[in-house]
């Protein structure tokens, strides 16, 4: 970048910079972030598929752990836990699921004994033709539930849940 | 309209008595030049280029458009990372953009294995491929270390984890979950253990 000083009159101390370069660079920077700037951000959950399915020569057995699961229907969500056998129903509230009270009863279990120091979580959504649940029902319900810290989610078959409420 | 005999005649037609006033070039009588203020540009300029430099994001190279797909939003902020993409839009399944199935043929097979045979061809082939590149360690240092951590049941880093097993599900929003059973049961038939399901952020 050029300088010229002192140009205006003898003895004068006024710097003027050349500062074309550096609109040009600028420009070019501008219109090359322009055109490759990516508006919509997008990020990811992460899942692990949970072994048991429907496919019977895939079930895994029964271990001695407490696990939690969440079963979302179309209208209702049930949270329960296995061996313990207790399960809370969470009723839809108008057009939406009540993710406020999803929210508020996986955070009572993470504060619990037995997952206090557990991430792990599985969820499954039972979807008939009559009664669909959608994809982004069970995004929202893993969502809540990295929120809360259970951040080990596993997706699995409705049938393959450890704590089954309504099978 | 008078008609003027052609010529320069900026100050003439057009008096800037305002520029010419504050620019300081007006003296010695009957000069033209006037120095426009750059400033603001170069501000304007330098606030947009370091705004367009925070938002500047790779993630959405990773990941297709297509017609009939909107993405679920989600309050997750974990950065995507490369993968085979299964992508699930209103009407048809595809892998690596290639059509494997439409939603209602797939919604509609009842198969006791629970598994898009189409699907579960090309993930298989592909997750075959993927544990050769892994197994000959063709694989960048840092996520030839985050294979090492999962075998030691170590969690990854964020956008670091090992490409084994790994795949990433882009399905719309109103996808119904019984066809999501299915493709994720494929998904881990043919080895594909970790899935990332694409969101958009809030």
């Amino acid at each position: 970048m050029g300088a010229a000083v002192g140009t205006d009159e003898k003895g004068s101390v006024n710097v003027e910079l050349n500062i074309i370069p550096f609109i040009d660079l600028m420009s070019c920077l501008t219109a090359f972030l322009l055109v490759t700037a990516v508006w919509v951000n997008i990020a990811q959950i992460n899942i692990q598929p949970k072994g048991k399915t429907r496919d019977t020569s895939n079930v895994q057995k029964d271990d001695e752990t407490v696990t939690l699961s969440v079963l979302v229907q179309a209208d209702r969500i049930w949270v329960g836990l296995s061996r313990v056998n207790e399960f809370q129903e969470i009723p839809k509230k108008g057009d939406e699921q009540d993710w406020e009270k999803f929210e508020t009863t996986l955070k009572d279990h993470k504060a619990s004994a037995f997952f206090n120091d557990r991430a792990d979580l599985e969820i499954a959504a039972e979807s008939t033709t009559q009664q669909s649940v959608k994809y982004k029902d069970l995004i929202h319900a893993m969502d809540v539930a990295v929120k809360v810290g259970f951040i080990d989610v596993g997706l699995s078959d409705p049938a393959g849940l450890a704590a089954r409420p309504s099978l | 309209m008078p008609v003027h005999k052609a010529g320069s005649r900026l100050y003439h037609s057009v008096p800037f008595k305002h520029l010419v006033k504050h620019s300081g070039s007006s003296h010695g009588g009957r000069s033209s030049n006037i120095s426009l203020n750059l400033v603001p540009f170069v501000d304007m300029m330098t606030m947009l280029v370091c705004f367009l430099l925070m938002v500047f994001s790779a993630s959405g190279q990773l990941l297709q458009a297509q017609k009939g797909l909107d993405l679920p939003i989600a309050e997750s902020r974990e950065t995507l990372q490369q993968a085979p993409v299964i992508i699930v839009t209103k009407s048809e399944i595809t892998y690596q953009g290639q059509l494997v199935a439409t939603v209602e043929s797939a919604l509609r097979d009842d198969s006791p294995t629970f598994k898009i045979d189409a699907l579960f061809e090309r993930l298989d082939a592909a997750a075959k491929k993927i544990k050769e590149d892994v197994g000959m360690g063709k694989l960048p240092k840092d996520l030839a270390k985050a294979c090492d951590d999962a075998k030691n049941n170590q969690r990854p880093q964020p956008g670091k984890i090992c490409p084994d097993g790994l795949a990433i599900l882009q399905a719309d929003e109103s996808t119904d979950a019984r066809l999501i059973n299915k493709i994720v049961n494929t998904a881990k038939a043919a080895g594909f253990d970790n899935l990332l399901f694409a969101v958009k952020n809030k």
